[in-house]
């Protein structure tokens, strides 16, 4: 069964672009990541799909349901961490939490509790006494306490330290083996990998490309810098799986896919003075997308 | 339920500190008028004396000053710019606010329907105008009922602040219609009482040239003036009906286009 159906949405604002004709679907019980770089439009995905902004074209449906028609009968299964978290500064997080409670009928105040226990945080503090970070853990509580079906997550991890990101982490798999769907959107690559079952990769308001977290992994680019003690001859690096050599002098750089033996035996065989090995930013493989799609 | 008892407790604060300056306001121009009273100097030949714009500007137009009646009619425009003001205010920064602190991410996302939101909102702004009306009724009684030597003012208060009512809902519909409609919900507030400023300075201008008369129509600050209710026999039925009118638009289209447009987040 499809959760998240998109259907050829598309929306533009005035005469700039949102997103494009984009079409997915997001099956029942999977962590979908959702990646691009910033402005790629996977914030107008997740507000068209919350009904804060509508279509210009196309449409969504949601538990079956068309997003526009039943907006509010859907929302009561959705938990949304948006990307910055804005609150009603001069309340308290414990009359925050009530408040958003409320919107649900159901009892959530035990749920409350156990969410700001394990993620460390202070009930009764004013909202705009709190840092960047607690005001996202805020969201978190916020977004889960109602134990929704569907959870959605806008860049949720900036802002958090590494342990409460752990902690995080943890909590959305227990959901999702609770039977929640999860949209995670993101445009850091590793935690993607690290939750995600399957991604839909987004540039510039398209769809470029639906993979298994699986089959992004085998596709294991590597950037490569070497500084030589003398200068290489032109085009030693030239082989299988090397794209984007760039070769200056003693400097040389380049993006290996492949087997990582074959080119640290071609390393080995010159004389070098420094190397660097770095996962390649998100940026170096959506431009490896484009090259595909030429 | 939520939402109306959410807006109720923001706008409580605000709403006291208006409450006391309507109480100081009345309170600090009666006590004008019992110096006045007490100097033993005939008002009205005080006002004959002034040029006819100045008397204009005052709001004297046709005011009887010997009786306190016609004194808090003077006063009455001060406290109607004061509540409209507040309306205007309160209508569009209400809606806007959610937008303007980027919380309209957290409300919206909620199991609500906009029409819900803005039903619940509409309803706590309303219950807003009808405490400072109140206030603002009991104030002015209150306080003018000593100075009135014999003279029922109560029945000419409760006309004028019948009319006062009515022009606060009309402003915090306007309010609310504009941060409704506007894409940019920083600027509502300022737009709303940018144009209730306009149409009061047309009502003087009205005054003061006694020429473009029929302007009249187009600044509500003409529609309920205290030498029309209190003298003319109440309220003009074409300004009730326009009035209604205005108040039935602005709804309209706070509800269409709120539904309608992409909330900016």
């Amino acid at each position: 069964m499809n959760v998240i159906e998109i259907d050829h949405l598309t929306k533009t604002y005035g005469q700039a672009r949102g997103i494009t004709d984009l079409s997915f679907t997001v099956e029942k019980g999977e962590i979908f990541g959702f990646i691009g770089p910033n402005g790629a439009g996977k914030s107008t995905t997740i507000r068209t799909l919350l009904g804060l902004i509508h279509p210009t074209s196309g449409s969504a449906k949601i538990f079956g349901k068309d997003i526009i028609q039943h907006g509010p009968e859907i929302k009561r299964e959705i938990g949304y961490l948006p990307s910055e978290v804005f609150y009603y500064d001069n309340m308290k997080v414990k009359d925050l939490l009530k408040y958003s409670a409320s919107f649900y009928n159901k009892d959530c105040s035990k749920r409350i509790k156990e969410l700001a226990e394990v993620m460390d945080l202070d009930l009764s503090k004013k909202i705009d006494d709190l840092s960047l970070g607690n005001k996202k853990k805020v969201g978190i509580v916020q977004g889960l306490l109602h134990g929704p079906k569907l959870i959605i997550l806008d860049e949720p991890t900036s802002g958090l330290d590494p342990l409460m990101q752990q902690k995080f982490f943890e909590l959305l798999e227990q959901e999702n083996k609770k039977g929640a769907t999860i949209l995670f959107s993101s445009h850091i690559l590793s935690e993607v990998q690290r939750l995600c079952n399957r991604v839909a990769i987004v540039k510039e308001g398209k769809l470029i490309q639906l993979e298994k977290i699986s089959t992004l992994k085998e596709s294991n680019y590597k950037r490569f810098k070497i500084e030589t003690k003398t200068p290489v001859s032109a085009g030693y690096f030239r082989m299988v799986g090397v794209n984007e050599l760039k070769e200056e002098g003693q400097h040389v750089s380049f993006l290996y896919k492949g087997n990582i033996n074959e080119v640290m035996r071609k390393i080995a065989a010159i004389e070098i003075q420094n190397v660097w090995v770095e996962e390649p930013d998100l940026e170096e493989i959506f431009m490896h997308y484009y090259e595909k799609e030429d | 339920m939520n939402i109306f008892i959410r807006e109720l407790k923001a706008n409580r604060k605000a709403l006291i500190i208006w409450c006391i300056g309507v109480v100081f306001l009345v309170g600090s121009g009666m006590s004008k008028y019992a110096g006045m009273y007490s100097s033993g100097q005939s008002m009205n030949n005080l006002m004959a004396d002034l040029p006819k714009s100045l008397q204009a500007m005052f709001g004297v137009g046709g005011l009887d000053l010997s009786k306190v009646s016609g004194y808090y009619g003077i006063l009455f425009i001060y406290l109607l710019v004061m509540a409209t003001i507040h309306a205007a205010m309160l209508g569009s920064s209400i809606l806007s606010k959610e937008e303007r602190d980027k919380t309209s991410e957290f409300l919206m996302v909620k199991p609500v329907s906009r029409n819900q939101v803005l039903s619940a909102k509409l309803c706590a702004a309303i219950m807003n105008v009808i405490i400072f009306n109140v206030v603002m009724l009991v104030s002015s009684i209150g306080l003018v009922n000593p100075y009135a030597k014999g003279e029922n003012v109560i029945p000419d208060i409760l006309l004028l602040m019948g009319g006062m009512f009515i022009l606060q809902l009309l402003f915090l519909m306007l309010g609310m219609a504009i941060a409704a409609i506007s894409k940019h919900p920083k600027r509502a507030v300022s737009l709303s009482t940018g144009i209730l400023l306009a149409t009061f300075i047309l009502s003087m201008m009205i005054d003061i040239s006694g020429q473009i008369d029929a302007l009249k129509y187009v600044t509500p600050f003409k529609y309920f003036e205290a030498k029309q209710v209190m003298y003319g026999g109440g309220y003009d039925p074409v300004f009730v009906i326009l009035s209604v009118v205005i108040i039935a638009v602005s709804l309209f289209a706070t509800y269409y286009f709120y539904n309608k447009r992409d909330l900016t987040v």
